[in-house]
């Protein structure tokens, strides 16, 4: 048997707040963290609800101590933002001492920044924006977190759209397992971008009131922003130094729907193979699964592609399930990560987080997510789904231990 | 200790004669505009007509190397993981300049889904009808590198035969050099890329593109190479580069005088100079010293390109002329090693052996 991979401390940011009781607790008051973006510089600002964080870049370089000149961008502020729950809950020394592997995740790196400058980028000349050149790389906010808390581990960054985060999850459990490193930071980041924006945009998916996920009316997803690392280690790693066990990452799956470059198989056989094959490795059967946190986008497409998966799968007994993008809105390479926190933290507290927003089920498939806060419910085991375009999809199972 | 990763195939489209019939690396192909642009080939091969219209440079290519590599390899994919420094970057040049100009309206969704780094995955995946594992690595210079150590985890977690397709691919854009430029990647001399090498004592490199693809397999198969071992490390200095050399050596019950042929990343460049030497400079005449970069030019995942050569090498026990540095070897040649340095410090070990 091989040894079980825990997650023992975690942090992150959302439109939500900071760390995971502000998180916790806003879903608890169902208060959604969407609202019209002050921050984002978009012409379509007034347009569309967004998920965004509450701080400004200024704000957050106060909250790291940065000084004025930085060159971080707004997505590397979350995820070094993100990463301060995690660090000030370890003896850091340990983190730099022990063989230590990053894997981030990211979609469009420091677009944010880019997007702003890039007609000076591509123009003759030099200027004070060369020290945002390299902002771009998804590999820079990877980097960012290493230098700025001061560690020297093994790093990897991974972009599969939506699926990011949980794959990079997946690949830090990997690596444990395989005796690469002792430890693993896994998460992602991804800060809002006319870019993103304007990319889903174009694609006509994106909703301008708060996104209604499995409702017949949906008419597509809001963005988000924010960012979210777990820290996985063995259970005797986590034993061996004290730690708070949260969880145990007792399977995930990584699959394709090799259908469609954006739009999952209306039927679902990428998520439905993805989750059964995440249940298979922690060897759980349907029954054992106390709550999902299902992915749903609220588009037309994942939502009956996701929900038909889960009608097959738990086939007349299904289980809690919700999407949480009504509170954070999308976003995107974080997702994996958060909703990964949320799973875990709504199994710890018995509680299971609601579906904003839902009141139509849709006419193909007669399937209603739980709509309201439901407490001291008994669950032992959770399943987070991520599915992305390009047929990228990713479950994890969570239980408790 | 990881198993050995057998190359059944190899598949790379690159500034030189490197795909399709024909004599490789004949004629050599060459630039004096400060960057190379791979060989085009006719993609319509594995690609729809009505796709193909629409696909960046990008995606034509790595679609094609995948897809000939795994015909030439004669399997189907149980996994597809690649690397990209910068995915299909002009697409993402493309939405971005579209989305300044006509200040958010009336975009084109399709530069904006072929901007997404898994793109390339997503085709492969479609093509292949392969729903199994199915990653992509953006982590600069070590992207390739990080899709390989993938790999080398999957392989080492199966009990049955798997066969991966594994990748790198980058394009070089107009932009793109131009705002590298800025920051120095690039020598401001002009040369003929062949003499690249020449010009070590002025600071930058040329700018290069391809896509490599690989089908990597813990079975042997026809198989006449195999990465033996792996390793990635970020902005060493010196010393820790050389120890992982011999850390990597020992690991494999090796001296430094069993290395064959070292085939390094050199890319012309005076501040990287140190790094490169030290690692060659490790095994003395014993060993022929190649290099590639003068002929697909440097980009984030050139060491695919590298490991293209180095399978080459080692299957066909011949090294071709135009790579020699120093040292020549008439002896059979069993064990190759790859120590590549990326623009921005980071570097890779990759080792090869050959399969009798």
């Amino acid at each position: 048997m091989a040894e079980k991979i825990v997650v023992s401390s975690v942090g992150l940011v959302t439109a939500l707040g900071l760390g995971i009781e502000a998180n916790m607790q806003a879903m608890r008051q169902l208060r959604s963290g969407l609202r019209h973006p002050v921050h984002l510089q978009t012409i379509h600002a007034g347009e569309f609800v967004m998920g965004e964080v509450e701080y400004s870049n200024r704000q957050m370089a106060e909250l790291l101590q940065l000084p004025a000149d930085h060159n971080y961008s707004r997505t590397a502020l979350l995820a070094l933002v993100a990463m301060q729950e995690i660090i000030n809950s370890f003896d850091i020394e340990l983190l730099r001492k022990e063989p230590l592997a990053l894997i981030n995740a990211g979609t469009v790196g420091g677009m944010c920044t880019v997007e702003d400058l890039y007609p000076d980028f591509i123009a003759p000349g030099t200027g004070d924006y060369i020290r945002y050149i390299d902002s771009l790389d998804c590999a820079e906010s990877t980097e960012d977190i290493a230098a700025y808390y001061k560690l020297k581990p093994l790093m990897a960054t991974i972009s599969t759209a939506c699926s990011s985060s949980a794959n990079a999850l997946m690949l830090g459990a990997r690596m444990i397992k395989q005796g690469l490193v002792k430890r693993a930071i896994c998460g992602g980041c991804d800060a809002l971008s006319r870019f993103t924006l304007n990319g889903f945009n174009s694609l006509k998916n994106v909703a301008k009131e708060p996104c209604k996920p499995f409702d017949r009316d949906r008419v597509g997803l809001n963005l988000g922003e924010g960012a979210a690392y777990l820290l996985l280690e063995t259970e005797a790693s986590a034993k061996e130094r004290g730690a708070r066990i949260l969880a145990e990452l007792s399977g995930y799956c990584n699959s394709n729907d090799a259908y469609h470059p954006t739009a999952p198989s209306p039927y679902g056989e990428g998520a439905y193979n993805t989750m059964q094959q995440a249940m298979k490795m922690a060897g759980l059967q349907p029954g054992d699964i106390g709550y999902i946190n299902a992915h749903g986008t609220a588009t037309i497409n994942n939502d009956i592609a996701e929900g038909t998966a889960i009608s097959r799968l738990f086939d007349g007994k299904i289980p809690y399930f919700s999407s949480t993008k009504p509170f954070t809105g999308h976003t995107l390479a974080a997702a994996g990560a958060i909703e990964a926190i949320f799973s875990i933290a709504a199994m710890r507290e018995g509680i299971v987080l609601p579906n904003m927003n839902f009141d139509t089920p849709m006419e193909e498939l007669p399937l209603a997510p739980n709509t309201q806060l439901v407490e001291h419910v008994d669950i032992q085991h959770v399943l987070s789904n991520s599915f992305g375009f390009g047929g990228n999809n990713v479950s994890l199972a969570f239980s408790a231990l | 200790m990881s198993k050995a990763m057998y190359i059944k195939a190899a598949s790379c489209i690159s500034p030189q004669h490197s795909y399709g019939e024909g004599p490789m690396l004949e004629p050599l192909m060459s630039s004096d505009t400060g960057m190379l642009h791979v060989v085009e080939q006719d993609y319509r091969k594995y690609i729809s007509p009505v796709a193909i219209r629409r696909m960046s440079r990008l995606l034509k290519m790595s679609i094609t190397a995948g897809m000939q590599c795994l015909a030439d390899a004669g399997v189907q994919p149980d996994a597809i993981i690649t690397g990209t420094g910068r995915g299909s970057v002009s697409d993402m040049e493309h939405f971005l300049s579209d989305m300044i100009t006509l200040k958010e309206e009336a975009l084109n969704p399709t530069y904006f889904i072929q901007s997404t780094y898994n793109s390339v995955n997503g085709w492969l995946a479609l093509q292949t009808k392969c729903t199994k594992y199915n990653e992509t690595f953006v982590h600069r210079g070590l992207s390739f590198e990080l899709a390989l150590l993938d790999a080398q985890l999957t392989l080492n977690e199966a009990n049955d035969t798997q066969n991966i397709l594994a990748g790198g691919f980058d394009e070089m854009t107009d932009y793109y050099h131009v705002v590298k430029g800025k920051i120095g990647y690039w020598k401001k001399e002009q040369i003929d890329s062949l003499e690249l090498l020449q010009h070590g004592n002025t600071d930058g490199t040329i700018g290069g593109e391809g896509a490599s693809f690989f089908v990597l397999s813990n079975d042997k198969g026809n198989a006449r190479a195999a990465i033996a071992a792996l390793k990635v490390l970020h902005k060493p200095g010196v010393a820790e580069m050389q120890n992982a050399i011999n850390e990597m050596l020992e690991q494999n019950g090796l001296v430094a005088n069993d290395i064959d042929v070292v085939l390094s990343g050199m890319n012309g460049d005076a501040k990287q100079k140190k790094l490169f030497e030290a690692g060659t400079g490790m095994f003395g005449d014993g060993a022929t010293v190649c290099a590639y970069k003068h002929l697909c030019g440097d980009f984030d995942t050139a060491s695919g390109f590298g490991l293209w050569l180095a399978n080459k090498i080692v299957s066909e026990q011949n090294i071709p002329t135009v790579t020699i540095q120093s040292g020549v070897r008439s002896d059979a040649i069993d064990k190759l090693l790859m120590v590549n340095h990326t623009i921005t410090g980071d570097a890779s070990l990759i080792l090869l052996n050959s399969c009798k």
